[in-house]
């Protein structure tokens, strides 16, 4: 599902964020991927959905080579992942039911079953009382799992997330971990960058560690029912 | 990259894709419109500013046009005065003021053809000199001359015109002498000329000042929103998906705020500037100001449209590189 060869990038001449990545997941698989802060993390999800093109090397996303992808294909590729961050990224001025349709009326749905699939996914985040309101009346735990459901409505192939639970506590943790796991049963890759050891111990199956652009070490705890790499 | 072994699809998955009626840009126009209305409502407080600011802006430029346009006006009217006289020694028979009349029209730029006989000249002479009658004692109508009044056509009225029709009219024969008061057509055109430059200016610099400002309200209201310009380019939304909703609301600000701006306008005109004339007694024959021409307002609700729709997308480049 993702692939890549020999990936360097570089935001300056002499300073590279990540040196030389050889990285295969493949479908259905969840992994998360740790390290300390400016380890790279960040960049490289942001490499898998096309906002960062690689200085060096290919970023293969389902056979497609995303280095290669023109502008007016980057989007297409994006209506198969879902990306998640800590601060959420939702729009303040639209309710929860308008943010997660976003993604559906990106793709043409008819409003009848973009309200029908946008409640049903809020209904699995436990979300659908509360439709109406707009994010500043959500905590954060539920702001992310608003975010959770927009990136989720469209059943993604890939779902990303970048220190998804960076700003929660603990319920949330678990919480936001089950959407995952949930998703991930589904059939969706799941990649997770995060340094929270609870989530990684809770959640874990596959580990890749970044340190300094390049990756120090993969871990393998046991082969999940979602996995078939 | 078929090595790992398809699932089948989630039960949960629809098994096709709805779409909306219509695919393209015609099918999908209902959407952005209530894309871009409903943007309006939830970012109320950004748009009544750019709205407010586009009418001021507008409202500005269109009372400078509404002065301008009326100076032009009286200007026109001035140039009314821009007259011709063609003086002859002796009483002419109705034949040959006939004849010379004709003649007289035919040349280009000729508006109207008024003669003057001897005992009209004499009674205009008396009014002019009214209270000093005494000076005219003795003075029969057969000293005076006989003469064509001639006034000129609107486009015929600048000092070349003028000019090339005296030489024409001079070449009738029996005039004596031509009459057009050089230096006043001279000093008017002259004059006409430079308020016309000083009004091109004024208004290029302040149609300048209303794009510069225009332009920034709505950068500034597009960047307070840059955030969802980044979300719908995260969930895949292509750029013209994510701009035609922007656009449109930049028509709708650029066109309610002119037409705002054209309302305020004739609301000042009716309560204030509709009797300026008598109230500045400037002028007591003139009926006061006029409003703008319907073309111009056309043209200000047009401009006001296109001010909106380029702002935004000027804007929009900016910030749409995601």
């Amino acid at each position: 599902m993702i692939q890549l060869h020999n990936v360097s990038l570089a935001y300056q001449k002499d300073a590279s964020a990540l040196n030389d990545i050889d990285l295969r997941i493949g479908k259905g698989e969840f992994v998360f991927l740790t390290g300390p802060s400016g380890a790279g993390k960040t960049t490289l999800l942001r490499l898998l959905y096309g906002a960062l093109t690689p200085t060096r090397g290919q970023v293969l996303i389902d056979g497609q080579n995303v280095s290669r992808m023109s502008p007016a294909q980057i989007p297409l590729l994006r209506r198969s992942i879902g990306v998640v961050f800590q601060d959420f990224k939702l729009l303040p001025t639209r309710t929860v039911f308008e943010n997660v349709s976003i993604t559906l009326e990106v793709l043409g749905w008819g409003r009848a079953d973009i309200g029908k699939k946008v409640m049903h996914t809020l209904k699995q985040m436990g979300m659908e009382s509360k439709i109406n309101l707009t994010p500043q009346r959500l905590s954060g735990g539920e702001q992310q799992r608003v975010a959770l459901a927009r990136a989720l409505v469209n059943d993604p192939k890939i779902l990303l997330a970048d220190e998804p639970t960076g700003n929660l506590d603990d319920a949330n943790k678990n919480q936001i971990l089950n959407i995952f796991k949930e998703a991930n049963v589904r059939g969706t890759t799941v990649v997770v960058a995060t340094h929270d050891r609870r989530l990684i111990e809770h959640g874990h199956k596959r580990l890749i560690t970044l340190s300094k652009g390049e990756i120090v070490e993969q871990m393998e705890k046991e082969a999940g029912p979602g996995e078939q790499a | 990259m078929n090595r790992w072994k398809k699932k089948p699809a989630p039960a949960s998955k629809p098994n096709k894709r709805p779409t909306l009626a219509g695919e393209g840009f015609g099918g999908r126009l209902g959407y952005y419109v209530g894309r871009s209305l409903s943007n309006i409502r939830q970012n109320i407080f950004v748009n009544v500013v750019t709205i407010g600011t586009i009418t001021l802006a507008l409202l500005i430029v269109s009372l400078f046009l509404l002065v301008f346009v009326n100076l032009e006006n009286a200007a026109e009217n001035w140039s009314e005065r821009v007259q011709v006289t063609a003086y002859f020694d002796r009483e002419l028979s109705a034949q040959e003021q006939a004849s010379l009349r004709s003649r007289i029209a035919a040349i280009p730029g000729a508006a109207r053809v008024n003669y003057v006989s001897r005992d009209e000249a004499l009674k205009r002479f008396r009014a002019r000199l009214r209270g000093q009658e005494t000076l005219l004692e003795g003075v029969r109508p057969e000293i005076l001359p006989t003469s064509f009044e001639i006034s000129m056509k609107r486009a015929s009225r600048d000092t070349q015109s003028v000019e090339a029709f005296v030489s024409g009219l001079k070449r009738i024969p029996g005039i004596s002498e031509v009459q057009y008061g050089e230096e006043w057509v001279r000093r008017f055109n002259t004059f006409l000329n430079f308020m016309r430059l000083v009004g091109a200016l004024l208004g290029a610099f302040l149609v300048i000042a209303v794009l510069f400002i225009v332009s920034n309200t709505i950068k500034l209201t597009i960047y307070a929103r840059r955030d969802e310009l980044e979300v719908m380019a995260l969930v895949g939304a292509t750029r013209f998906f994510i701009k035609a909703p922007f656009l449109i609301e930049g028509v709708i600000q650029g066109g309610a705020g002119a037409l705002l701006a054209m309302g305020l306008l004739l609301a000042l005109y009716e309560g204030l500037l509709h009797n300026a004339g008598s109230f500045l007694t400037f002028n007591p024959a003139a009926a006061g100001l006029s409003f703008l021409p319907v073309e111009y307002v056309y043209a200000i609700v047009l401009s006001g449209v296109c001010l909106g729709f380029i702002g935004s997308l000027t804007s929009l480049k900016r910030f749409i590189n995601v």
